[in-house]
């Protein structure tokens, strides 16, 4: 406890946060721990703080908890899949409303209609790299090119 | 090499654990959405990753295998065993891919093409639909796939893709706040488990067996307070300190059913490979285990279910013809019972071949076919124990790969298990297995050799002798062992003292047996002192002594005291018994009194011929083939050295194949074996030579056992074998005059020959006063050779009447005697004699005399040469 400060709280501590600078709270959701760390190595590289889930319910109930700015959601998934995971997510009450990404392998036109109807704000396709995420996070100005 | 690869590789090494058993299961519940939706997304998931970690050969193989999956999915293509084979095959190649990037750390360079060729010519249908259809396994489906798929389960059994334990736990870095709250949530399969590595619980494990040991400290030292403050405290910490050890005992446990994982599809693939039809039953997986045990039996296991399949269950239409479902069942099962795991494999297949067991045994030089047509089904059963030993007709691609039987009971007995077998020709055959349940604590009697305690686990402990005099238990020696009699066994034994190389103890103390089994082996440890059994804490040796055998780790005690651990298996080497020799030493027992044991044997002619017992080493029987010839001799390879090999008669016939009995007649260093047509019997009698020098080798003849026999004299034997066995360096032809006086004819007639053989001759007497007689009569000896008991006149008062007139007052005088300790020696001495040699090393006994008779002619050919 040696290293712990006192603060002094002033009345003006609120003007002094700019929560636009802030670092976003994204939700990885994959069951593959792989494909988490790999895309939570990303994220945090890009100054997200990254909380993760590994099936649908999980991440059901890690927003409940947390509220992240973004969720980045695999498709298929054990327990509970991907667009059921979508479906509940938008029936919940979360501040802020998260964007969710849908992250998936399935090409068909009928899948992704049915992911955008559900809710889904962006769909980026499986596997993806630095950049495609990248460029995905800017046009949803999650991030900001240098 | 990258985290996030060795990440990958601990996952998919996961998956494909599951997927295995999964597929398995689909196989017969095809209909089964569920299980085919997990398959499908375990497979999906690991192409997925692969194309986000660049690894395209091993994508493409995951690819082709989801491609074929998928169509099940859609009902595009029917759930076939082919189909399921070659999914299989995906599963397989993935898991070489992987096992290679595990050591290399990147994706090996090669394709698959072939492997996906095919898997797409099944997606698209290009497979002939006579086979992929065909709803019942046959031989005619897929020989090459099941041999392929047989040979890299094989492969891979060797060299194991990445197992999860054995990938280092994650650098423990938590950076992010959010990060470690939801860390908890991680793990794949049970959200209450968490992982951890192996070493952490083994230090664990060490750190409490230390705080054991200082409880027992405190313990110790509050004792000898009395009304201590500290006592409450003390008990309390006591109770914590038990329930942490078992709690972390339990920390080691681990599900049976993990060993169990890779059955099914072992089960599986070798019913589709030999056409046979087989359900394999799982029950008490749950049931848990020390994870160091579990490793143990892993392979035994695996190896009797393969057994099972192949050798065991019967095909379809065998069973159907003798009235069973067409499906062999084979079932585990595993339980608790007073602290010992029982696992059971059951087969209903066609049961062990009593009588082909029987024709391997003999042909295999086992056992001789009259041993064996004594002895019951259940003994015949046994065989299947012995190394080297596999009925198997035709060896499979699977099965029958040089691992036995044998190598199965010794791994399981390696952990202090047992197994016990039981079949029932046509209804199938049992296994039990027993294990203890744990192998880091056991119980152990603690006992005292030469001032050193030692722990013996109590598992290989049948019971305790004392060697006090009044008890009766008396140590004998057959050939150069010790041997104890008791009951109606011969138990041999193993001094610790002497295997050790440990000091005699200073002060004379009762001697305790500790008789110890060993598998089929019973022996005897002799050690000084018994204490308590105790539980004690089993710590791995340290490396610099894991090439001793006699040592199975060490603990510490109560007091504090380091002490090893005895391995019971070395030490019965030590022991230098086979159970087969202990047979038949049961049988060659010699016994005191006059009666002696002779071996009855032909060779040469019809007539028995006789040799007494004590001068046979071993009785072999020498494969004719392992027989050379060198330099017009015959010689065997024994114990690691040429033996040369003696014909009774010259004119004897060898054997051109098969089997050659041979008597093997020993010194320290060195053995000749005397080739026999046929032993005969063992009997004990009265030895009442008479003696006759009719032909070479022969002593004379006796009634034994109601028979008139030839008895041999083995002296000359020895000679022609070796012509120098009783030569000294004062060279042949000396004609050197020997006195023997013994009131045992037996021994007479034992030593007269040794002596003549080296030249000598030989008169006798029966005791002291018979041989004064000869001194009176005006003979001269140059050696006289005398027992110490004796009726009339004894060998102490002999040698007193010898030193106490002039002449023979220089004659070299060798005492012979049943008893040797110190005492005897000292009288010995003291009457005269000049060397004192014990009768019961009768084995090394013609050695020693040769060697006493040189030492004293060298003694006293000194003070001669200076008197002339």
């Amino acid at each position: 406890m040696t290293n712990q400060i006192e603060i002094p709280f002033g009345a003006d501590i609120e003007k002094s946060l700019d929560l636009a600078a802030l670092p976003k709270l994204c939700l990885v959701v994959d069951d593959s721990k792989t494909i988490r760390r790999f895309t939570m190595q990303i994220l945090e590289s890009l100054n997200f703080i990254v909380a993760e889930a590994e099936n649908g319910r999980d991440a059901v109930e890690t927003c409940r908890e947390v509220s992240p700015d973004l969720v980045l959601l695999d498709w298929n998934m054990p327990e509970m899949d991907g667009i059921t995971c979508l479906r509940a997510l938008r029936a919940m009450t979360l501040n802020p409303r998260p964007v969710i990404v849908m992250c998936t392998t399935e090409n068909g036109m009928p899948k992704i209609r049915e992911a955008l109807e559900c809710g889904a704000d962006e769909y980026i396709m499986k596997p993806f790299d630095r950049d495609v995420l990248f460029d995905k996070l800017v046009q949803l100005e999650l991030a900001e090119r240098p | 090499m990258d985290d996030l690869l060795r990440e990958f590789l601990t996952e998919t090494a996961e998956s494909l654990a599951v997927l295995d058993v999964e597929l398995v299961r689909f196989e017969r519940e095809s209909s089964d959405a569920t299980i085919l939706g997990n398959i499908f997304r375990l497979m999906h998931t690991i192409k997925g990753t692969c194309g986000f970690l660049g690894l395209p050969r091993l994508g493409a193989v995951a690819h082709a295998g989801e491609n074929v999956l998928g169509k099940f999915r859609d009902g595009e293509l029917s759930v076939t065993p082919n189909a399921v084979t070659l999914i299989l095959k995906a599963i397989d190649q993935i898991r070489v891919l992987l096992a290679e990037m595990e050591s290399t750390g990147a994706e090996p360079a090669g394709s698959d093409e072939e492997l996906i060729s095919e898997i797409n010519a099944l997606a698209t249908g290009a497979m002939p639909p006579a086979k992929a259809e065909s709803p019942a396994f046959n031989d005619e489906g897929f020989p090459v796939a099941a041999e392929l798929l047989a040979e890299v389960a094989e492969a891979l059994k060797n060299e194991p893709a990445p197992a999860p334990q054995r990938i280092p736990a994650p650098e423990p870095k938590q950076p992010v706040a959010q990060k470690e709250a939801t860390d908890p949530k991680e793990p794949a399969l049970a959200s209450s488990s968490i992982r951890v590595n192996v070493d952490t619980i083994e230090n664990l494990m060490t750190l409490i067996s230390e705080l054991v040991l200082t409880r027992n400290q405190l313990l110790q030292l509050q004792r000898a307070q009395k009304g201590s403050e500290f006592k409450v405290p003390l008990q309390r910490l006591s109770h914590i300190t038990s329930d942490l050890q078992d709690g972390v005992t339990r920390m080691r446990m681990q599900p049976i059913g993990n060993a169990w994982a890779k059955l099914p599809r072992i089960v599986r693939d070798l019913a589709v490979e030999t056409g046979k039809k087989i359900d394999l039953l799982m029950q008490g997986a749950e049931t848990e285990l020390d994870r160091q045990v579990l490793e143990m039996i892993k392979d035994p296991l695996t190896h009797m279910v393969r057994n099972s399949a192949d050798h065991g269950i019967e095909d379809g239409r065998t069973r159907a013809s003798a009235g069973k479902p067409e499906t062999g069942t084979i079932t585990l099962d595993a339980y608790h019972e007073s602290g010992h795991i029982f696992i059971r494999i059951a087969d209903d297949g066609r049961g062990l071949d009593v009588d082909r067991i029987r024709k391997k045994a003999i042909s295999n030089g086992l056992i001789s076919e009259t041993e064996i047509a004594g002895m019951s089904e259940q003994q015949v059963l046994q065989f299947i124990f012995r190394p080297g030993f596999s009925t198997a007709e035709k060896v499979t691609s699977v099965s029958g790969r040089g691992v036995g039987m044998d190598v199965v009971r010794t791994n399981i007995e390696r952990i202090g298990g047992t197994i016990e077998l039981n079949s029932v020709a046509g209804h199938g055959t049992t296994f039990l297995i027993k294990i203890p349940l744990t192998l880091a604590i056991v119980s152990a009697l603690i006992v005292e050799v030469s001032g050193q305690r030692f722990a013996i686990p109590q598992l290989n402990v049948i019971e305790l002798v004392g060697m006090s005099d009044s008890a009766g238990a008396r140590i004998e020696t057959i050939n150069t062992s010790p041997v104890l009699r008791l009951r109606d066994r011969l138990l041999p034994l193993v001094s610790l003292r002497t295997l050790l190389g440990l000091e005699a103890s200073a002060k004379a103390q009762d001697r305790f047996v500790i008789v110890a089994q060993v598998g089929a082996t019973t022996f005897g440890i002799i050690v000084d002192r018994v204490f308590d059994t105790e539980e004690i804490v089993v710590k791995p040796l340290a490396p610099v002594l894991r090439g001793t055998r006699f040592y199975a780790g060490n603990t510490i005690l109560g007091d504090g005291s380091v002490i090893m651990i005895l391995d019971p298996t070395g030490v019965s080497v030590g022991a230098g018994q086979s159970d087969h020799e202990a047979q038949k030493n049961d049988a060659v027992n010699t016994l005191d009194g006059d009666q002696s044991s002779f071996l009855l044997f032909r060779a040469g002619s019809s007539e028995l011929k006789a040799v007494p017992l004590e001068l046979v080493a071993r009785i072999e029987s020498l494969k004719v083939a392992s027989i050379e010839h060198v330099g017009g001799r015959r010689v065997v390879q024994y114990r690691e050295k040429l033996m040369p090999l003696v014909p009774f008669d010259a004119m004897q016939e060898w054997k051109a194949s098969g089997q050659q009995p041979v008597l093997v007649f020993s010194d320290r260093d060195r053995s000749m074996g005397l080739a026999v047509d046929e032993i005969v019997d063992i009997v004990r009698d009265r030895m009442a030579v008479e003696l006759s020098g009719e032909r070479a080798g022969l002593l004379g003849s006796a009634v034994i056992g109601g028979k008139a026999v030839d008895v041999v004299d083995i002296g000359y034997f020895l000679t022609q074998a070796f012509t120098d066995w009783f030569d000294g360096e004062e060279g042949k032809g000396t004609n050197r005059r020997a006195l023997v006086v013994d009131d045992s004819p037996f021994y007479r007639n034992l030593i007269a020959p040794l002596l003549s053989a080296a030249n000598w001759q030989v008169t006798t007497a029966a005791d002291g006063a018979e041989a004064l007689k000869l001194r009176d009569s005006g003979h001269q000896f140059d050696i006289i050779i005398s027992d110490i008991e004796m009726p009339n006149l004894d060998g102490l008062a002999l040698a007193g009447e010898i030193r106490g007139d002039a002449r023979w007052q220089k004659t070299p005088l060798i005492a012979l005697s049943s008893h040797a300790e110190e005492d005897d020696v000292d009288a010995g001495r003291a009457a005269g004699f000049d060397e004192y040699l014990p009768k019961s090393d009768q084995a090394r006994l013609p050695d020693n005399l040769v060697r006493a008779i040189r030492a004293v002619t060298a003694r006293n050919a000194e003070p001669l040469r200076r008197a002339s």
